[in-house]
């Protein structure tokens, strides 16, 4: 059976997946959810497939009302969250009853949040993403009374009576700051800055205020190409860093322009850039020197930590009858039984 | 780690890290034309071959930039599937396909085109003659790029390179034609722009209904022609499309 939720307070939603991963061939930017982790987690605690369409809130305030019985899970940066007014916890499947409203307050530390409902939405897609891409005019428009269709209801499996939670699956959760260490690789242009390009480990950098899903701008003693030839136009990598003025470093992040023209200095890796989408205007910014071996192995680490998150959820949701996985009755027998 | 170098028959290539989920990699053929067909015969294979871990290649003039998903596979062996590409294109040869030709309908100047005569006074040039010049000219698309899949193209033959505008517009309306630097473009869609607006389009350039959104790939050619002011309107409604 459909289920939907009407949006009352949008704030600041949009309905995203991982990202357009074929659209940079095409001269679209990936987009998609700019904390990965978070995402791929919310999606995991309802049950959902990673990359199923789900909200991804930015720093505002956000509420909407459950027509039908829904399971939902919420992650990214801490916050408070309540559910028919009852607290309910982050990083953790909440049930949520017909009529009940889920609020999200207070955003803090981090910048984005993210909700996945078990069934996830059903939402248009262009090149196989549902990711909004504001160049193109693409994506769904989220305003108050928006009424979103899920593809499954989930029956309520909260205690009905106290309204405690059923679920502790205690998912380490990532530590959010205000003074994030961002890992980078060298980037294919580091030698045109010559000496200065040591001062990006030196040097703590404030987040300004016209950061976006684009890039972030930040401010700080800036490493100078030593060169002054063109360069022609490049696909540049979502993490790259560039010096494009006097004023301030660019690191792009996932809605990036696909090509451009400016030398890069060093490549966030993609666990950092989880990091970096939770930056604030005001937080700092540390750089480290990392290795591509390095970088890949610390991003693996985080992929497994999912997949175990993923087994636990299927173990549990196929015992209560959630979605398609095994019911206790259909588990192989335990050895000696 | 820095670039590595490998030689084929055809050219070298430097493969640079380019962070934990993406190579640019480079031809260094000497030749521009010779470094452009080989980044695009290399990016068509990638494609056709749709290796698992490998999300696409952005080709543009002398590099690609491969991306790939760091969980299913790594720098280290996208880098030997590329060598094996250019192994693979250096026995077949580079093979783009057979360019489609666009002819597209522009108005100059005026309105749309307000930094026409900008262009003209610094070329020392009269409006006519950068009008004649820019639609003189078979344009070869060399590659998509930012925003929406531009066709970003080699420039008309003007005396000097066109300077950037010090002040990049906030707003650029889709269908604008311009031109910097030695290139030539088309707005697909509404964006910032810090090039010079010589004409607009009346045809719609990009079709969000259709996939893949643009109706040209690097390789087609494309062809501007003068219309007047008045005409603009009767064109509504018109997407670019080949010519049959």
């Amino acid at each position: 059976m459909t289920g939907s939720l009407i949006i009352l307070q949008p704030g600041h939603s949009v309905v995203t997946d991982l990202g357009r991963t074929k659209g940079p061939a095409y001269g679209l930017p990936v987009n998609g959810a700019l904390d990965q982790f978070s995402a791929k987690a919310a999606n995991i605690l309802a049950g959902n497939a990673d990359n199923d369409p789900l909200l991804e809130l930015t720093a505002l305030d956000f509420r909407m009302r459950a027509t039908t019985d829904l399971l939902i899970a919420v992650t990214g940066a801490p916050l408070d969250l309540t559910v028919g007014g009852r607290e309910s916890p982050q990083w953790e499947p909440v049930s949520v009853r017909a009529g009940e409203v889920v609020a999200v307050r207070g955003i803090r530390t981090g910048l984005r949040a993210y909700i996945a409902v078990h069934g996830s939405f059903t939402v248009p897609s262009l090149l196989g993403s549902c990711a909004p891409d504001t160049v193109v005019g693409f994506g769904l428009k989220l305003v108050e009374g928006f009424r979103l269709e899920t593809r499954t209801t989930t029956a309520p499996i909260t205690q009905p009576h106290f309204g405690l939670p059923l679920f502790r699956l205690g998912i380490t959760k990532p530590a959010f700051t205000t003074n994030p260490v961002i890992d980078v690789t060298d980037g294919p242009d580091v030698a045109e800055f010559g000496d200065t390009a040591g001062l990006l480990f030196t040097t703590q950098y404030a987040v300004s205020p016209r950061s976006n899903h684009i890039g972030l701008r930040l401010g700080g003693a800036l490493p100078e190409r030593q060169l002054t030839s063109e360069v022609l136009s490049r696909g540049v990598p979502v993490g790259a860093i560039e010096v494009p003025s006097r004023d301030e470093l660019l690191v792009l992040h996932r809605g990036r322009g696909v090509t451009a023209g400016y030398p890069v200095l060093a490549v966030v890796t993609s666990r950092s850039l989880d990091l970096l989408a939770q930056a604030r205007p005001g937080h700092t910014v540390t750089f480290r020197r990392t290795t591509v071996a390095e970088a890949t192995a610390t991003h693996r680490t985080a992929c497994l930590e999912l997949e175990r998150l993923r087994q636990t959820i299927n173990t549990v949701f196929g015992l209560l009858g959630i979605g398609a996985g095994q019911r206790w009755y259909e588990l192989s027998p335990a050895s000696g039984a | 780690m820095a670039a590595t170098t490998t030689t084929t028959s055809q050219t070298t290539l430097d493969i640079y890290e380019s962070g934990d989920a993406a190579l640019r990699v480079v031809a260094r053929s000497g030749d521009a034309e010779t470094n452009w067909a080989t980044v695009h015969s290399l990016a068509g294979w990638l494609a056709a071959t749709g290796v698992e871990g490998i999300h696409g290649a952005v080709p543009t003039y002398d590099s690609v930039l491969v991306e790939f998903d760091p969980y299913l596979t790594s720098a280290r062996q996208v880098r030997a599937f590329v060598l094996l590409g250019m192994r693979q294109l250096d026995f077949v040869g580079t093979t783009l396909r057979e360019p489609r030709r666009f002819e597209v309908p522009v108005v100059y100047g005026g309105d749309y085109g307000p930094d026409l005569d900008r262009v003209a006074e610094h070329q020392g040039l009269d409006v006519e003659d950068v009008i004649a010049r820019h639609t003189a000219k078979t344009y070869v698309i060399r590659c998509l790029g930012a925003p929406a899949g531009s066709p970003m193209m080699d420039g008309p033959d003007f005396p000097v390179p066109v300077p950037r505008l010090k002040d990049p517009r906030l707003s650029v309306p889709a269908g604008a034609v311009s031109v910097a630097g030695r290139q030539a473009v088309i707005a697909p869609a509404v964006a910032p722009g810090g090039w010079c607006v010589i004409g607009q389009t009346p045809l719609t350039v990009l079709d969000a209904a259709r996939e893949p959104l643009v109706p040209y790939v690097p390789g087609d050619e494309l062809r501007f022609y003068r219309i007047p002011a008045e005409d603009f309107g009767n064109f509504a409604g018109q997407f670019l499309e080949a010519r049959p």
